[in-house]
């Protein structure tokens, strides 16, 4: 069984975007891999990816750890693999668009209150 | 609706309209019940939006989760090996 090693080229064989091609960007634990489409080529956003909804194709292509995704689709165009899959390459436009997107910013852990504040709430909803 | 006849007291009979059993969606594989598929009539299933009426996934209302994963899997490998 070929490994999740990063730039393996895997299909999503689960959740919404099933049957679509993703790239390996970054193993996050054993479990789980940072994956990417990227998302104007083949749909699959850059998202953290369980493996086992994940089917590693035998290919690989050549990106750094958490590339950007220009340059995973410069890699993808390099190996030949966009025609091969028969994908509809993104327009120049859109890449454009794609990169002006802030990123976004990571996950903020959930500050404390937010736990009293349910609590009030649930007591309001139980005085009225 | 199914209409049946029902005898009331005043030796008189009565219709009774009786509502259709809603079908328990199976999977077209492996025959085991669909998750994400709301048992309602077919009048209340038309009120719905699409993605309250199956999952969004290939093949989603018609297979399983399970039997969609083995098919895109095997069609991965026969494909490319």
């Amino acid at each position: 069984m070929a490994s999740f090693e990063i730039g393996r080229v895997c299909m999503k064989i689960a959740g919404r975007e099933t049957g679509k091609y993703c790239v390996v960007l970054k193993k996050v634990n054993d479990a789980f891999v940072e994956v990417t489409g990227p998302r104007m080529l083949t749909g699959v956003k850059r998202r953290r990816a369980n493996v086992d909804h994940l089917e590693p194709l035998p290919f690989t292509v050549e990106i750094k750890e958490g590339s950007q995704d220009d340059e995973v689709l410069q890699a993808l165009e390099k190996a030949g693999l966009i025609t091969k899959f028969g994908l509809k390459r993104p327009s120049a436009a859109q890449v454009k668009t794609e990169k002006a997107k802030p990123p976004k910013e990571a996950k903020v852990e959930k500050p404390k209150e937010k736990k009293e504040e349910k609590e009030t709430k649930d007591k309001k909803a139980k005085k009225k | 609706m199914r209409k049946m006849k029902r005898r009331v007291p005043g030796s008189r009979t009565k219709l009774v309209y009786k509502r259709e059993k809603t079908g328990i969606h199976r999977c077209a594989n492996c025959g085991r019940e669909l998750h994400g598929m709301k048992k309602l009539t077919a009048s209340q299933i038309r009120k719905l939006s699409k993605s309250e009426r199956r999952p969004t996934r290939p093949y989603g209302g018609y297979l399983c989760g399970e039997c969609t994963r083995e098919l895109f899997k095997d069609r991965a490998r026969k494909q490319f090996s």
